[in-house]
């Protein structure tokens, strides 16, 4: 930036620490992904919807959810986009897909990676598979990613 | 003029504590919007809009309209308008719920303000509420500039350390009778306050409210749905809001003008002119021991200097003519985005006769108060009928 | 939930750098400052309220100030209350614990009409006394921000060794 354009800004930073309580419902959530390489959802006692990733309300109904339901670990890519550029907060390395998967047995959409090299392989409507971590971190990457079937 | 009348129909708050891990914060907010709902046996499908209020840099996720606006109230499909004004963020959305349906344009609105403060901490997230090229640097969060007030006020009139300690006792045994309040002492001594470690000169660590975590949250409604709701709901008499300049060093506010302008309005509004006399309890927002002393005045309880007055001669204790803080007050609780709205939850409970082992007898007329930002005052005045005293 | 389990907590840091647009009367400030180690505030041209730190409006008559509005204003000034800030917090300007103790004062300086809270040189809380005379110092080698005062000093009276 020219001298000019630098007196006009005050560079700051705002650097804070948190700890974030993720609550009983996801703790129950990674735990299975980690343990048991099962993924589990709840669903609504009123309106039957079932919910991944889990959570204590159904936002339709305004109940609280206690009946916990295991989805296969596959499901059907609804939609994705393929990620080419390289950046180091990514979790895989380029080329792989983001995608909105429909898990077996759920009403609502999961977002997660597809680990795939080749784009042209990729189509929505394609069944995609859970591939598990070795060893766990309880993160959502516990799942590593989703690869094609 | 306002079309219609407001009364507070549904209470609901958590038992606040330093730490929820139990609970995320959805979840936690739940907690307090289901009381509220069941209190005024409402449906979810019912409540016409929703206020939501905290103040994000102490959480870290600072777009929290988007998760706790839908899961942890009736939000979906719902207007959903979060309020976020520092400390005064409860006291600004009970006004607003207040302005909402004075309007007209809502029947009933349901009003949620929490913190889950220690998920990142009070200090450092007040410090990035500031400017950061003037403020920032130096300064050292709330407890700072409540200090210098405190420095200030003490060498102007001659108040002592153990005169404010007075106040940290009278608030904490207070809380003992409150079952939601964090810090419950109803053995506490003068010693216990005298003896803490000095924070900030001249305030101790008892002297300074505590970092808590909680929700709070409340129903208001027309007077055509109140009747169909409750026979025993508390109705706003009025309101007032004073904010002041941008930095809080723009005027030496010791002595917290923002009060005294809120006060006289609302006094005016509502037809007090005796605030001891013709208030019945009194929740004030008192961040440190001292500023009840010092605020007290500010509200018109006390001249000058006799905030310490009202104390020693028992006119705020629980049996005295004015009871400050039934609740425990700030010093015992302090989440801070729900604050303000417990203050007025609290003034509420005491209009409607809820108040239990807290209740102050015979309550006929309560003030709130929220106080933040760079010294906002915002005052309600609840009543068991709407209409101003004269 | 029988034995206590270690609770599920996310841990993170934000780390997020910000470029903040400080403003015409703000470039001007820490030009002079830098430059010529002086202090400048800006006076409201209709009620002649000077304010410190310099602002584009004036918030009692609404009417905008401009860099032809800059005073200088003395490097000295009054202490009108004081405190020792003595507990850890972190710092999110740097994301690590500011060091404690240290002494902070509210006071204006001669030619302003608003306050300013900064750092001063003293820990003992029982050396301060409203009233004392502060000086700022500043950095040998300035660098346009606030940071070219670090702190002021309380003047001391030879009457006081």
């Amino acid at each position: 930036m020219s001298e000019d354009k630098e007196k006009k800004i005050y560079r700051g930073r705002i650097k804070v620490p948190y700890k974030h309580t993720a609550g009983a419902y996801v703790e129950k959530f990674i735990t299975e992904i980690g343990k048991n390489h099962k993924i589990m959802g709840v669903k609504c006692p009123k309106c039957g919807k079932v919910f991944v990733p889990p959570k204590m309300i159904c936002f339709k109904c305004f109940e609280k959810m206690e009946e916990w339901v295991e989805l296969g670990n596959q499901g059907t890519v609804k939609g994705f986009t393929v990620v080419s550029h390289s950046t180091p907060v990514l979790p895989l390395k380029p080329p792989f897909a983001y995608a909105i998967i429909t898990l077996d047995g759920a009403d609502t959409e999961f977002i997660h990676i597809i680990k795939e090299s080749d784009p042209e392989k990729l189509k929505v409507g394609m069944r995609v598979e859970a591939v598990f971590k070795e060893v766990p971190r309880k993160r959502i990457l516990d799942i590593e990613y989703f690869k094609l079937i | 003029m306002p079309k219609h009348d407001v009364a507070v129909v549904g209470i609901g708050q958590t038992k606040f504590r330093s730490k929820r891990r139990d609970v995320n914060i959805p979840e936690m907010i739940y907690e307090a919007v289901k009381m509220a709902l069941d209190d005024a046996q409402m449906e979810p499908k019912d409540v016409d809009a929703i206020l939501i209020g905290n103040m994000d840099h102490f959480e870290g996720i600072n777009f929290s309209e988007m998760w706790c606006g839908i899961d942890a109230t009736p939000g979906y499909l719902k207007p959903v308008v979060k309020i976020a004004t520092g400390g005064t963020t409860g006291s600004s959305l009970g006004i607003c719920g207040y302005y909402n349906i004075a309007s007209g344009i809502y029947k009933n609105v349901l009003v949620v303000g929490w913190e889950k403060l220690n998920e990142g901490g009070a200090t450092t997230g007040i410090i990035t509420a500031f400017d950061p090229v003037w403020e920032r640097p130096s300064l050292a969060g709330a407890l700072g500039p409540l200090a210098l007030m405190a420095n200030i006020y003490a060498a102007k009139y001659g108040i002592t350390s153990e005169q404010a300690a007075k106040v940290t006792v009278k608030n904490r045994s207070n809380a003992a009778n409150n079952p939601f309040a964090h810090l419950q002492m109803p053995n506490i001594t003068l010693e216990y306050v005298m003896n803490s470690q000095m924070i900030s000169y001249p305030l101790r660590l008892h002297d300074c409210c505590p970092q808590s975590e909680g929700a709070c949250a409340l129903i208001y409604a027309n007077e055509e749905e109140t009747k169909k709701i409750t026979d025993n709901p508390a109705w706003f008499k009025g309101v007032s809001t004073a904010h002041y300049y941008t930095f809080g060093t723009d005027d030496i506010m010791y002595d917290l003008p923002t009060a005294t302008i809120a006060s006289k309005k609302i006094y005016k509004k509502v037809g007090i002119q005796d605030p001891i006399k013709e208030l019945d309890v009194a929740e004030i927002y008192e961040p440190t021991s001292w500023s009840e002393l010092s605020w007290t005045e500010a509200l018109g309880f006390a001249e000058q200097g006799g905030g310490g007055k009202l104390l020693d001669e028992g006119i705020t204790q629980m049996s005295g003519e004015l009871p400050v803080n039934p609740s425990g007050g700030v010093l015992s609780t302090n989440p801070i985005g729900a604050t303000a709205l417990v203050r007025f939850a609290e003034a509420v409970i005491q209009v409607m006769g809820r108040g239990g082992k807290r209740q102050v007898p015979d309550v006929e007329t309560a003030l709130g108060m929220g106080f933040g930002g760079s010294l906002w005052t915002e005052l309600a005045i609840f009543g068991k009928d709407p209409n101003p005293l004269r | 939930m029988g034995k206590k389990e270690k609770e599920f907590q996310i841990k993170w840091k934000t780390d997020l750098p910000y470029k903040y647009s400080i403003g015409k009367l703000a470039v001007k400030y820490f030009e002079e400052l830098k430059e010529n180690k002086k202090i400048m505030g800006s006076k409201c041209p209709k009620c002649g309220k000077v304010h410190m730190p310099p602002r584009a409006v004036c918030a009692d008559c609404l009417v905008e100030m401009t860099v032809n509005d800059m005073v200088e204003l003395s490097s000295r000034g009054t202490l009108d209350g004081f405190t020792v800030v003595n507990y850890p917090f972190i710092d999110p300007t740097t994301g690590g614990m500011r060091p404690f103790p240290y002494g902070y004062g509210i006071f204006k300086l001669d030619g302003a009409d608003t306050y300013m809270m900064h750092f001063v040189d003293e820990t003992d809380h029982t050396k301060f006394k409203i009233g004392q005379r502060v000086e700022a110092v500043f950095k040998e080698k300035r660098e346009g921000n606030l940071g070219d005062i670090p702190y002021f000093k309380i003047i001391r009276d030879e009457s006081e060794e």
